[in-house]
């Protein structure tokens, strides 16, 4: 009889970007920095290039530009505006300092545009002439990428307050496929852009987050989601919204995976506008027949256990790192701090000593948090060390600071807590077998990685044993499954895995205490009763056997092992014919259900000799 | 005739002058606040002043575009509320450009129950000493500007807020406006949309 494969208990957090620009036709126009002071700056000249670029995208109608910046009109009305916010590098959004690597549609204006709309500005904004103005930009309107292939809209509208503090909501989208399908871009419309700051996607396969639904079709609160999966197929996609992006098509072979009752949450921040908004977001999926085969992970530094930060204190440090236990390549960044975040960076140390930059943020803004994509991915070798370095002001001098006075602030998911978290989505190299080698290899040690930090760490614990039952180290597995169910005695999850782990190892009475925990913890939990019938069957006591198997049955009549080792345990009691019964049924489940066959072929022939 | 006139003039001045001399002396000053181009949306010269004759005047200043100022709406309807027994609060559009039709629009769309005013000429912008939207003033009963700046501490930089804020200057102003205290601080720096420079 064999036992349930552990359950994976892996948190994912699913985000990421899309970023390259929105689909806009303009020329590129030569940057004319060194214009002398005499010489007039108007809008059709110099002004417009550059607003068509990277003002227009997101100021128009129907986008979440508070105003249009369009026309010459609405533009010289907010000429002192745009002169102080490029000038501060408020407008447009685009934290990151230029460094070594390159972001896709980075959104940077040139120290000579900034200069350009300075001047311009101070000229009383001119006009210029006519013929100078270039094409107006031509923008996409409805779903980017085209018609999706499926369409999923919000069961409910939330209805945001038209004041009050800056709002998180998550809503469920179910899906609903015939079979397995792989997904190569997903379109998030978030519904009123003006008051969505961000929004973000996350694969729930479990439906961990209905619970979290007064009624069903709600949706609830949150800024930060954490989704239990079982299965360790790395969900490493990021989907991601913020004004101006558009949707991020997948390199070939890298679709995520669909399964038919998966749910998709949507994780999105809202800001009030001054008037009551009903937001109504949709999903556009859009599918590829090609099934994946490369498969990204995502490294998760982070160190919220070190938040702890003084009010007053101005440059309160943070850190983490990782060794990279092979070699990868990084394809994307999500740095993510909350209201007193003040300069994030990200670096990577070679094994030869050569430490640079991955991303620096110098002056982080929630506001304009964003996954960043690399325009070249960046190889890190083997051994390369990751490491986040995060900086906080919790002074009155923040203007972010949410308390005044300020307090003290410690990590946590709510608004006025702190994070410090850094997600790099790699994807290892080589052959299909030298990848999956390496998803172990970079898994396991994320585990270890996250054990070393906090050994109270339940999914590292859980994850860690569960690797190691797989590759068969169950002496050092059945360690790490103790570690886990001393954090959490009555989790169901744990405790049959530990259970299933010291039935492999042979010690069938522990595992029986364990099992029975197990059911007690959560009574409709189909594997424990299946592993708890299995360690029960091998100590002989059949009857109690029996029992859980029928629960077992009941819970899930379509496994066909379930309805296998019912029948065995059946026969073991003599009751034959209620033992065909249930391996008949396990055959029509499963016609190549070996053991059932063997089963049968054994309980029909001591039919035949009774009868005889 | 022209020096009759002349004459006349003279004597009118002199006797207006004396007129603001007393009324600084004793019960000032509605003719002090300049308000000249005010107007109410159907293009009526308004005074808020004399209209709020013997009560606090706030006037908030916003404009129909301005992400900012619209942000505001909500606690600009809770403070009217609040306080408005004591104080009479007008909602100015100091944007020559910006319509009665389009404002009358804007109203709705916030849900705003205030008076609004057109400051087309910038009369009590500069009464006010504003220089941004959104941006308060609070005067007293008697005429005097007792506070101007933001309503509160949301944005105190560009681009960036807070959750919520955490400071408000202008319910404070008002508070001790009606108890006859002096405001705890005369002004605060207003982030928000510029007014120089828009037509």
């Amino acid at each position: 009889m064999n036992s349930k494969g552990p359950a994976w208990y892996c948190v994912t957090l699913g985000l990421v970007a899309a970023f390259a620009c929105v689909s806009v036709r303009v020329e590129s126009f030569p940057s004319r920095g060194s214009s002398d002071d005499k010489t007039q700056v108007t809008f059709n000249r110099d002004i417009a290039p550059i607003v068509f670029r990277y003002c227009s995208p997101c100021h128009r109608s129907g986008e979440a530009g508070p105003f249009p910046l369009l026309r010459y009109e609405d533009t010289a009305k907010f000429a002192r505006q745009i002169a102080a916010v490029t000038q501060r590098h408020i407008m447009p959004p685009w934290l990151p300092a230029p460094g070594e690597f390159r972001f896709q549609g980075e959104m940077r204006l040139t120290d000579a545009q900034i200069a350009l709309f300075k001047k311009w500005a101070e000229q009383g904004a001119p006009r210029g002439d006519a013929a100078d103005l270039p094409a107006a930009p031509q923008f996409t309107s409805g779903w980017q990428l085209g018609t999706p292939d499926l369409i999923l809209r919000a069961r409910k509208p939330y209805a945001l307050a038209a004041g009050g503090v800056d709002n998180y909501w998550n809503f469920i989208f179910p899906t609903q496929v015939d079979g397995t399908r792989w997904i190569k871009a997903i379109e998030i419309r978030p519904g009123e852009k003006r008051v969505v700051h961000h929004a973000n996607i996350l694969v729930d396969r479990q439906h961990s987050s209905r619970a979290l639904e007064k009624h069903p079709g709600d949706g609830f609160p949150g800024m930060e989601l954490r989704i239990e999966s079982d299965s360790f197929d790395p969900d490493s996609h990021l989907f991601f919204w913020k004004p101006g992006s558009s949707p991020h098509e997948e390199p070939a072979g890298m679709a995520l995976r669909l399964e038919p009752g998966n749910d998709f949450v949507l994780n999105t921040h809202l800001q009030p506008s001054g008037k009551a908004e009903w937001i109504e977001p949709s999903i556009g999926i859009y599918f590829t027949a090609q099934p994946a085969t490369k498969f990204p992970m995502l490294l998760e530094l982070q160190n919220d256990a070190a938040l702890d930060i003084p009010a007053g204190t101005a440059n309160f440090q943070v850190s983490d790192s990782f060794t990279v236990p092979t070699d990868v390549d990084l394809l994307a960044i999500y740095p993510h701090a909350h209201y007193l975040g003040k300069e994030l960076r990200a670096t990577a140390t070679t094994p030869e000593g050569t430490k640079r930059d991955l991303i620096f943020i110098p002056r982080w803004d929630l506001n304009w948090q964003a996954v960043f994509y690399y325009a070249e991915p960046v190889f890190l070798p083997k051994d390369t060390v990751v490491s986040m370095e995060y900086v906080y002001d919790n002074t009155e001098a923040n203007p972010s600071n949410p308390f005044r006075p300020p307090q003290r602030v410690r990590g946590g998911n709510r608004t006025t807590d702190e994070m410090a978290h850094l997600w790099l989505q790699v994807l290892p190299r080589g052959t299909s077998a030298e990848q999956e080698e390496a998803r172990r290899l970079i898994q396991e040690a994320l585990s270890r990685h996250d054990i070393a930090r906090d050994p109270n760490d339940f999914a590292a614990q859980y994850n860690l044993a569960a690797m190691l039952q797989a590759r068969g180290d169950i002496g050092e597995a059945l360690t790490h499954y103790q570690a886990a169910v001393r954090v959490k005695p009555q989790d169901a999850i744990a405790t049959n895995s530990l259970g299933g782990a010291l039935l492999a190892a042979g010690k069938v009475s522990d595992a029986i205490v364990a099992l029975k925990i197990a059911v007690a913890a959560q009574p409709d939990y189909f594997p424990a009763h299946y592993n708890l019938g299995n360690a029960l069957a091998a100590l002989g006591r059949f009857p109690e056997s029996i029992e859980e198997f029928k629960t077992a049955v009941r819970l899930n009549p379509a496994d066909s092992m379930a309805q296998t080792n019912l029948g065995a345990a059946l026969a073991e009691t003599g009751d034959l014919s209620a033992a065909k019964e249930h391996l008949q049924k396990a055959l029509e489940l499963d016609g190549k259900n070996t053991l059932a066959q063997e089963d049968l072929r054994e309980v029909e022939n001591r039919l035949a000799e009774k009868k005889q | 005739m022209f020096e009759t006139r002349a004459q006349f003039r003279r004597i009118c001045l002199l006797f207006g002058l004396l007129l603001a001399l007393s009324a600084i002396a004793s019960d000032p000053v509605e003719a002090q606040i300049q308000t000249k181009g005010v107007v109410d949306l159907d293009g009526r010269a308004v005074n808020p002043f004399q209209h709020a004759a013997g009560k606090i005047v706030v006037l908030v200043f916003v404009r129909t575009d301005c992400p900012i100022s619209n942000r505001y709406a909500p606690s600009i309807h809770k403070m009217s509320a609040q306080f408005g027994k004591s104080a009479e609060f007008f909602l100015v559009y100091p944007i020559e450009s910006e319509s009665a039709g389009q404002i009358r629009k804007h109203l709705k769309e916030y849900g705003y129950k205030l008076t609004a005013l057109r400051d087309p000429e910038r009369a009590l912008v500069r009464a006010a000493n504003i220089t941004v939207t959104p941006e308060s003033a609070v005067f007293s009963a008697d005429g005097t500007l007792v506070y101007h700046g933001r309503i509160d501490d949301w944005y105190t930089e560009f681009g960036r807020s807070r959750p919520a804020p955490t400071t408000h200057e202008l319910s404070s102003a008002v508070e001790a406006a009606i108890l006859g205290k002096p405001s705890p601080v005369a002004t605060a720096a207003a982030v928000g949309c510029f007014l120089s420079g828009a037509p």
